[in-house]
């Protein structure tokens, strides 16, 4: 029989039985929907991990100051350290090689003001390399640069948040803002960064739309620390040329920390890399999972298939022996079977692509979760629906095929 | 010829017991002609009408159908031997409920793989032959008995099959639309068709050219019916 008369006859049986056709359905749209939601879930959490690991420099390792009570300073500053310093900086620099750049930074919690707007913020003492080490951008004017450096400018870079507070929707370039006292001119604006919202390592999760940079010499000059205890600077971001080294050098890091601060442990040191590749291993086993379930409830749909083709087949033995009488092969009928196995579980994949589809956008909008569709996960759900109809639809069709003419036409 | 049987078996396995359904059996049917086989329940005439109609192969014996031996056909060979040569019609008009006339009546074509347009031509050139041609797209449900039986009988012809094997087809219809319907027959008849009817109606079998008697699995007799008798019996209905 020819092709596409086989479509129709299969489609025509499909519609004359739409209930029965959809509860059939219902394995496979569940299980493919199931397959497209959560292979969008797990794509959006990689992606979101992505960047968030961006952010802080693949290529980078980050040592940070520990945050210490004053005992604890008072005993390691008793024990000879003096706590991460420019010193540590440069030693880095000249000694470990593979290290391409570092950028040591200081930082202070404290209030901004403009006119009458006042705004809390984070002020960060940077070194010019600052801005190729991390992952942010300049939105207007310009970074704080060498020469800001090298002069001690009180000049400052507003992050695109606090310049908001500050200024609301005036150009804030060229104007002056009070930071703790003293006065200080805007050079740049920083573009809006997303926030990410959980603690990388020991890195606590933090709004950087609130910070405003400063030169790093400025900064030691202009403003005196509180705490006499506290340690020169609070971070050294380190750069390295290849990733494939960066356990390596992180090892050679450590132990020159070691030495300057006498066995002290008063830093840590975390590569973000490392990490990412952890949580890349974690989210693995959880999308295994996650596609296992899937693909056991396509599984079970297609079982379904089988139960009611099976069923259907012996409804409609009359039908069978008849067209066989008239001449149809065993081949017609078992494609014609085949197709209508086929034809449901398309249908059924269809319409579980657009619930899946739905299901993921709806996910994004009403929770934090972020979810994003692949195109490549969509033709492996449709695909395997297809599959299931085809292997599922065999037996049932084998079984219409092989039914006796003389019997089949006398069956009530 | 048309049709030889020679020295027919057919056995069946039934509850561990072997039954011999036909035994020795032969038989010649020529071109053009309208034979009826009767017996009664299990002489054999339906397992003969299997065999006739291709739906089963004979366990002994030689079936010759215009000189094919179809007892050593496959089963897709006996398929297409269906398909184009045999044109059934069954007491229970065996017609698919959800579908037109026109779309019953195109099914052996379908599958002899005609094509769309030529099959559509042909199959309501079958309806006209047997008076439906204002009904083509009615479904079985909305016709009547004797309507039903026309389009089954215009579904056999429309490959021009070599015989039309109708199995008691006035069992489910009432005496005057059964009469209706053998007229038909026999207007196919005239037209060239070759038909065989199987009945345990006597009434029925006097239509037909010929008669033959099957028991337990042999044939009984097979005389040809009185010419007269026959004409009569026609003319009697046409003038109602």
């Amino acid at each position: 029989m020819q092709f596409e008369e086989n479509i129709r006859v299969a489609l025509r049986g499909l519609i004359d039985h739409k209930f029965r056709s959809f509860l059939t359905m219902l394995g496979i749209i569940f299980g493919v929907a199931s397959v497209i939601a959560m292979l969008s879930i797990g794509e959006g959490a990689k992606r979101s991990a992505i960047a968030k690991y961006q952010d802080l420099g693949v290529n980078n390792i980050i040592i940070r100051d520990k945050q210490f009570s004053d005992e604890e300073l008072e005993e390691v500053r008793a024990k000879f350290s003096q706590g991460l310093s420019l010193n540590d900086a440069q030693v880095i620099k000249e000694v470990v090689p593979g290290v391409l750049r570092v950028a040591s930074q200081a930082e202070l919690t404290t209030d901004v003001k403009q006119a009458d707007k006042s705004a809390r913020s984070t002020i960060i003492g940077i070194t010019p390399d600052y801005i190729r080490l991390l992952n942010i951008e300049l939105g207007k004017g310009s970074f704080i640069n060498e020469d800001h450096y090298k002069r001690n400018l009180k000049v400052c870079v507003l992050g695109a948040g606090v310049s908001k507070t500050l200024f609301q929707h005036k150009n804030p370039l060229g104007k002056m803002v009070k930071i703790d006292d003293q006065w200080f001119e805007v050079v740049g604006i920083m573009k809006s960064k997303a926030l990410f919202t959980e603690t990388v390592g020991e890195l606590a999760s933090r709004d950087m739309n609130t910070d405003i940079y400063v030169p790093l010499t400025t900064y030691m000059n202009r403003f005196t620390q509180e705490n006499t205890l506290s340690s020169e600077i609070q971070q050294i971001t380190v750069q390295v040329a290849s990733s494939d080294k960066l356990m390596e050098i992180s090892e050679l890091i450590k132990g020159v920390l070691q030495r300057h601060h006498f066995n002290n442990d008063d830093y840590s040191v975390v590569i973000p890399f490392e990490l990412l590749k952890q949580e890349e291993k974690e989210r693995q086993i959880y999308n295994f999972l996650l596609g296992a379930i899937a693909a056991i409830s396509l599984l079970v749909g297609g079982i379904g298939i089988m139960n009611i083709m099976l069923a259907t087949v012996m409804e409609r033995t009359r039908e069978i022996g008849i067209r066989r009488a008239i001449g149809a092969r065993k081949t017609d009928i078992m494609s014609q079977f085949v197709t209508e196995a086929v034809a449901i579980s398309i249908t059924g994949g269809i319409i579980g692509v657009i619930l899946g589809v739905s299901l993921s956008l709806t996910i994004t909008l009403i929770t934090d979760v972020e979810t994003y569709i692949r195109l490549y996960s969509v033709f492996l759900a449709f695909g395997f629906s297809v599959l299931v109809g085809i292997s599922f639809g065999y037996l049932p069709a084998k079984n219409a095929a092989n039914l006796k003419p003389i019997d089949s036409i006398r069956y009530e | 010829m048309l049709i030889e049987i020679k020295d027919l078996y057919k056995n069946y396995r039934m509850d561990n017991v072997e039954v011999e359904a036909l035994k020795a059996l032969n038989l010649q049917i020529k071109q053009n002609e309208y034979v009826a086989i009767m017996g009664p329940s299990g002489s054999g005439k339906s397992t003969l009408m299997n065999i006739l109609g291709c739906l089963d192969t004979p366990t002994e014996g030689q079936y010759l159908f215009k000189n094919v031996d179809v007892s050593t056909l496959d089963d897709d060979s006996l398929s297409a031997m269906r398909n184009k040569e045999i044109g059934f019609v069954f007491q229970n008009f065996n017609l698919l409920p959800r579908m037109s006339s026109l779309y019953n009546v195109e099914m052996p074509l379908m599958y002899a793989g005609i094509h769309k347009t030529e099959r559509r031509e042909r199959a309501l050139k079958a309806l006209e032959r047997v008076g439906l041609s204002d009904r083509v797209d009615h479904r079985p449900s909305e016709l009547s008995g004797g309507q039903r039986q026309r389009v089954a009988i215009a579904r056999a012809l429309v490959s021009n099959p070599g015989i039309l094997l109708a199995d008691e087809p006035t069992g489910a219809l009432d005496t005057k639309t059964g009469d209706e319907i053998m007229l038909l027959f026999n207007k196919l008849h005239q037209e060239g068709n070759t038909i065989i009817l199987i009945t345990h109606e006597q009434e029925i079998a006097n239509f037909a050219h010929r008669t033959i008697h099957i028991r337990d699995g042999m044939i009984h007799s097979d005389k040809p019916n009185d010419p007269i008798l026959v004409t009569q019996k026609i003319s009697a209905l046409v003038s109602r």
